[in-house]
């Protein structure tokens, strides 16, 4: 018995390593572009994963379903597994494969130089250690400031409430600028700052929500995944406002959602793609800022009415200033 | 301020309760009986998936509360046939039911729902007059009516285990299985009917949570909320009002890390974090001795022809 089995072991790894040997074509260049998306949630969370999602599809739609090939590995939270995938995509001979996240950083690190042909992207980050990956990086506190604006425009309470996952990176980016912004149009407003320690606990960013709600908070705002779970909560409380991030998630509550900091992964795919056509697979920093319009704001246009013309001419002013410069947000 | 912050923690506190104090009674009576159900969590899961996905198609919050018990029992039964019937190690196949129960939802999620989707679900209530009054009010009269059922059946599993027949057999069979059999007692009956009822207790657990709670799925929307509740049990030294107690103290203590965090006073939020888990730790640690002795069964599959 145990013979057989130590036979079967043998076959079925040396069945495994053909396989994979066959799989482990370079690119070829037959015009067709082939993208492959490895992200942490689901391409429909309403978030981060479905940002970057929506902008490859619309980059295939612009291109052509026959130019431009997508794959996508869902749910790869968790780095050990999301190795194995992004492996298997660049032995498959994919030429972009973006691991989208801060998380993949250090194993595209480790992936990328047995790949020289293939491009690899991450973000959030900015360092780039091999000349073919890139880094994208959002400045969500150039959009979160103006977010603050608005929020210290409209809140009638003075009291703002940010829904935060866990105290890292872009959380803290985001929220900086935010209070920033707050700040800017009402040096009276107080912002809350509470945190669920995790990304994709919606109950519990429920549960902050209420908790903020209760006191006295009728503007919130906060990022990742969960925040969905804290969107029905200020949807059902009726009278607050949230501020999005990410993407546009009007959708979710028509009547709750005011407006979107919006990433626009369309362009920064592009950006890549045409690096790429012109020999550079990567090496290069992608900031996303308002400036070069990969950041930006989406209005809810049924809530238009909540906003006078004077505070849009307010946040016209200060996008402005932040794109020439004249307006630093100091996060430091 | 300081009067409504209490009340803060308490109102916060509350709806936090409920999921762990249902999946922990009914972990109570699984574990009385012997049974060391880990996939509480699963089950939950699942529930909160059939729960949500039945008010979602039908409408009905109602028929989802059902819907959600029979799922949790069906998972019950399964986790009956493979550690009662099959024997196989509790501690393996309850971290089986997790994994199936997690897999499965998500899976069912993502092929008939798809993304995010919110349902109406059950609200809460506001009893007129009575939730006016300061304080009080709010914390008492006016919370989802889950709440109340909820802690209306601490008494319930009292009675049901210490004052009736059958919790008595269940506490026999959980204690010393072999006498109980031999006074004819079905061993293996009683841990079926235990593990049916922890399933439907967790299933209500999960629809607490999707219908009532969240009024939506995602993935591993319990979050760990069933281990808890399994460690609730041991810390409620399996008795009804001991996890009533624990489950509030957990919740209280998870309440007030948040409050601090929103009203701002300076304290590491990492740390705020962990608060009720260490909490609970330092509370185990101190009470283990001093109490009853749990289920001496407890975790030992039922044989027969075994007298070991």
């Amino acid at each position: 018995m145990r013979k057989i089995l130590t036979i079967m072991i043998v076959l079925l790894i040396l069945m495994s390593s053909v396989a994979f040997a066959a799989g482990s074509k370079e690119a070829v260049d037959d015009g067709v572009i082939k993208i492959a998306l490895v992200i942490p949630s689901t391409i429909d969370d309403m978030a981060w994963s479905q940002a970057m999602y929506n902008g490859i599809i619309a980059v295939q739609k612009e291109m052509g379903e026959d130019k431009v090939k997508v794959d996508i590995s869902e749910m790869l939270w968790n780095a050990v597994d999301a190795g194995s995938a992004i492996m298997q995509y660049a032995s498959e001979g994919y030429n972009l494969v973006i691991a989208h996240g801060a998380q993949y950083q250090s194993l595209l690190n480790d992936i990328a130089p047995d790949f020289p042909e293939t491009t690899f992207a991450y973000g959030t980050g900015y360092s780039t250690d091999h000349p073919n990956i890139f880094a994208y990086d959002p400045f969500a506190q150039e959009g979160s400031y103006l977010l603050g604006m608005i929020a210290g425009m409209k809140t009638k309470s003075n009291i703002i409430g940010i829904v935060g996952p866990v105290e890292s990176g872009d959380a803290i980016k985001f929220n900086k600028g935010f209070i920033l912004g707050v700040k800017a149009t009402n040096p009276e407003a107080v912002v809350r700052v509470a945190y669920t320690g995790s990304f994709g606990d919606l109950v519990a960013a429920g549960e902050i929500a209420k908790s903020q709600i209760a006191a006295g908070a009728d503007i919130l705002t906060g990022t990742a995944q969960q925040s969905v779970g804290a969107i029905r909560v200020a949807e059902g409380a009726g009278n607050v406002l949230w501020l999005s991030s990410d993407l546009d998630q009007s959708s979710l509550a028509p009547n709750t959602i005011l407006v979107a900091q919006a990433y626009n992964f369309t362009k920064v795919v592009k950006e890549m793609i045409d690096s790429r056509s012109k020999g550079v697979l990567g090496g290069k920093h992608l900031p996303l800022t308002l400036e070069n319009g990969m950041l930006q704001l989406v209005f809810n246009p049924q809530l238009d009415s909540e906003l006078t013309a004077e505070m849009k001419a307010k946040i016209d002013t200060a996008k402005k200033q932040i794109i020439d410069g004249s307006l630093k947000i100091d996060i430091e | 301020m300081i009067q409504e912050f209490i009340v803060g923690i308490i109102l916060g506190g509350i709806p936090l309760s409920v999921s762990l104090l249902l999946a922990g009674l009914g972990e109570m009576f699984t574990q009385r009986s012997g049974v060391f159900n880990l996939g509480v969590e699963g089950i939950m899961m699942l529930s909160a998936f059939i729960g949500f996905f039945v008010v979602y198609t039908i409408g009905s919050p109602f028929l989802g509360i059902i819907a959600a018990m029979a799922g949790g029992a069906l998972m019950g039964l399964l986790m009956g046939l493979v550690s009662i019937t099959f024997k196989a190690s509790q501690g393996i196949s309850g971290i089986g039911l997790f994994m199936f129960g997690w897999g499965l939802s998500g899976t069912l999620f993502r092929v008939y729902v798809g993304g995010v989707t919110t349902i109406k679900g059950i609200n809460d209530i506001y009893i007129p007059v009575l939730s006016n009054i300061p304080i009080i009010g709010p914390i008492l009269f006016s919370q989802n009516p889950l709440v109340y059922v909820a802690y209306l059946l601490v008494p319930v599993a009292s009675w049901l285990l210490f004052k009736t027949s059958w919790g008595l057999k269940v506490r026999a069979v959980g204690t010393t299985p072999a006498a109980a059999d031999t006074v004819g007692v079905s061993v293996v009956k009683i841990r079926y009917q235990s593990l049916v009822i922890g399933g439907v207790m967790a299933g209500l657990a999960g629809a607490y949570l999707s219908i009532a709670q969240a009024h939506l799925f995602a993935d591993n929307i319990t979050a760990g909320r069933g281990f808890i509740a399994v460690a609730l049990v041991y810390f409620g030294r399996w008795k009804p009002a001991g996890i009533m107690g624990g489950a509030l103290l957990f919740s209280m203590a998870h309440s007030f890390q948040r409050l601090i965090q929103v009203y701002g006073i300076n304290f590491p939020y990492e740390i705020a974090v962990i608060i009720p888990y260490i909490l609970v730790i330092v509370v185990l640690a101190f009470t283990w001795k001093s109490q009853s002795l749990g289920p001496l069964a407890l975790g030992k599959p039922y044989d027969r022809e075994f007298r070991g």
